[in-house]
């Protein structure tokens, strides 16, 4: 069975607790039978359950390293945040020339594709009209075709950038050595692997595989030990290792333009922020929202191993030294490579039409009443103990014959309290028999 | 075919309550969704209620907001109870506002509320005096 989402429960340890069902952003998970489910549809592989899970039972499923090298050609994408991982002291050629040791053919920079992204972005701003929210963050592109549908439109169309640079290492690779080779992508999150096989914008995804960077990060750094640079290398790279945290992708194109953005990170805090802007409730003169699901960006990404803010230190120490070197050289707005990148998205984004409680509209207003019905019944403690994060979700969950109403304590104890009382009448009713014999015992 | 249209929602907006201002529309907006009204309809049902909404919490003594729906039109109306708006056509020009600064100040009354609203709304209607306040009543097509 092919699971949609990289984000599993490990059966073994739950424990049957709430603590994920009611951290659920998009209330996907239910507590059935002492066990955590996080429904398909609704799943948008934030990885919120990961973090608010006390018994490690949510977990992510990556490939493991000793299948990805088993390909004929394994390529490794690393993104800018996997840097932070590493104190700004080991240079980031010493960490690359580590990874290939591991036995990888070769490895290129996401950063590099995000720069040449960002160049596009504000090139499609300053020749389109209207705000735009960027598409990087999986899970922000999922949530907005889940539960805000109406603002899909407001979704710039470019790719990603590690769709970018699969895409663009795959083609050179064909172009250059004839060779088809297999592209994995360094992940932070589960998001970023869930692409891999539900590509968004794309018929397919450019990636054959993600690995988690938990998945790799002893290898990596016993891998480390042995490795001497031939010469002073050139320290890397782009600013655009900007992109790793919040306001990265914002602070480059700022550094090019005056132009109004904003950016936010954490699913919470996105999702208010969708509600104003859905509402129009936020300046029309902001132009781009930088949205990414986890706090602080792809450095709080659930599957790296240094915590975030270690993280952010080492993050602003490399991109120190990265603007030291910059400085020294001018750097152009349009470089001449990044014709090379094939930037639009070739499929729609389309909304995920799961809230309707039927295709029919009598048939939903029906429902929409039994609903409401249902809502003034339950006690509105939001309590859990039926397994859905809150009263109201539980009453869709009724009258959608997927949980019974008893399945609320407070039902099933108001239920019994009349079974109780019934019983009591009846046993305290003998039958016409027994009472005329007793009567006649008594006159005795 | 049934016209009848029945009532999907009825919320009390307080004066001066931002706290929960914007709950009526929110409530609407989730409601619809899930009687599968499309979502640029949603979209603007969203902004409408919100400016209605605010106008009440802004601008009168309190009121209420009650939203009925046929299959083919939504119909939302907004009734508070004063103090009526002085000049209505001064009311659907753009810029026109009547909010203190306290409230400009609070990034409300840029004087674009009802001309919002009517920008989205297939009809509106909108009664006010002094003695019986405001009644707005918008109609939003669902039938293309």
């Amino acid at each position: 069975m092919t699971k949609k989402h990289s984000v599993l429960l490990k059966e073994e340890k739950c424990e049957g607790c709430t603590n994920c069902v009611k951290g659920c952003p998009t209330k996907a998970i239910r507590v059935h039978q002492g066990k955590a489910w996080i429904k398909e549809d609704l799943c948008i592989d934030c990885a919120e359950c990961i973090r608010a899970c006390e018994y490690h039972a949510k977990y992510t499923k990556t490939d493991q390293l000793s299948e990805i090298l088993e390909s004929e050609y394994p390529i490794l994408l690393i993104p800018p945040s996997f840097y932070s991982q590493f104190s700004a002291k080991i240079s980031a050629q010493k960490i690359k020339k580590a990874i290939k040791k591991l036995g990888f053919k070769e490895v290129f920079d996401v950063a590099d594709a995000a720069a040449a992204l960002s160049r596009k972005t504000l090139d499609f701003l300053n020749n389109n009209s209207g705000t735009y929210i960027s598409t990087s963050c999986p899970v922000i592109v999922r949530l907005i075709k889940l539960q805000f549908p109406d603002l899909i439109e407001m979704l710039i169309p470019l790719k990603s950038p590690v769709e970018l640079i699969a895409e663009r290492v795959e083609r050179k690779f064909k172009e250059e050595k004839n060779i088809v080779p297999d592209i994995f992508f360094l992940t932070p999150c589960p998001a970023k692997l869930t692409t891999v096989q539900r590509a968004i914008g794309q018929k397919t995804s450019f990636l054959s595989g993600a690995i988690g960077v938990e998945n790799i990060y002893q290898n990596i750094y016993e891998s480390l030990e042995d490795i001497v640079l031939e010469e002073e290398e050139n320290q890397l790279t782009t600013l655009a290792t900007l992109w790793g945290s919040e306001g990265g992708e914002e602070s480059i194109l700022k550094s090019w333009q005056n132009i109004n953005t904003l950016s936010v990170s954490g699913i919470s805090e996105v999702k208010k922020l969708l509600d104003e802007i859905e509402r129009n409730n936020i300046p029309e003169a902001i132009r781009y929202f930088e949205l990414t699901s986890c706090t602080n960006g792809c450095i709080g990404g659930v599957l790296n191993v240094i915590n975030p803010f270690q993280s952010q230190f080492n993050l602003e120490e490399r991109i120190k030294k990265i603007r030291e070197i910059m400085q020294k050289q001018n750097i152009d707005l349009i470089r001449k490579d990044d014709e090379f990148y094939n930037f639009a998205l070739s499929n729609k984004i389309t909304a995920d039409n799961v809230s309707k409680l039927d295709n029919d509209f009598k048939k939903a207003m029906q429902k929409l009443e039994q609903l409401q019905k249902e809502i003034e019944i339950l006690p509105g403690l939001d309590c859990a103990a039926c397994g859905a994060p809150d009263c109201k979700t539980f009453a869709e969950d009724v009258i959608n014959g997927r949980a019974s109403r008893t399945d609320c304590i407070f039902m099933l104890r108001e239920q019994l309290g009349r079974l109780a009382d019934d019983l009591s009448i009846l046993a305290n009713e003998l039958p016409p028999v027994m009472g005329s014999k007793k009567e006649e015992a008594d006159d005795s | 075919m049934s016209l009848q249209k029945q009532q999907i929602l009825n919320k009390e907006i307080e004066s001066f309550d931002f706290q929960s201002g914007g709950e009526a529309s929110s409530n609407l907006k989730n409601i619809l969704r899930k009687l599968g009204v499309p979502s640029q309809t949603v979209r603007k049902t969203a902004i409408i209620t919100y400016e209605l909404e605010m106008n009440v919490v802004i601008h009168s003594l309190g009121g209420e907001l009650t939203a009925l729906i046929s299959e083919e039109e939504l119909e939302i109306r907004v009734d508070d109870s004063g103090p009526g708006i002085e000049d209505l056509d001064k009311a659907f020009t753009a810029g026109y506002s009547t909010a203190s600064d306290e409230i400009r100040e609070m990034g409300f009354g840029a004087g674009m509320g009802l001309v919002n609203v009517k920008r989205y709304a297939d009809q509106i209607d909108v009664k006010s005096s002094k003695e019986e306040g405001t009644h707005v009543k918008v109609i939003i097509n669902l039938t293309n």
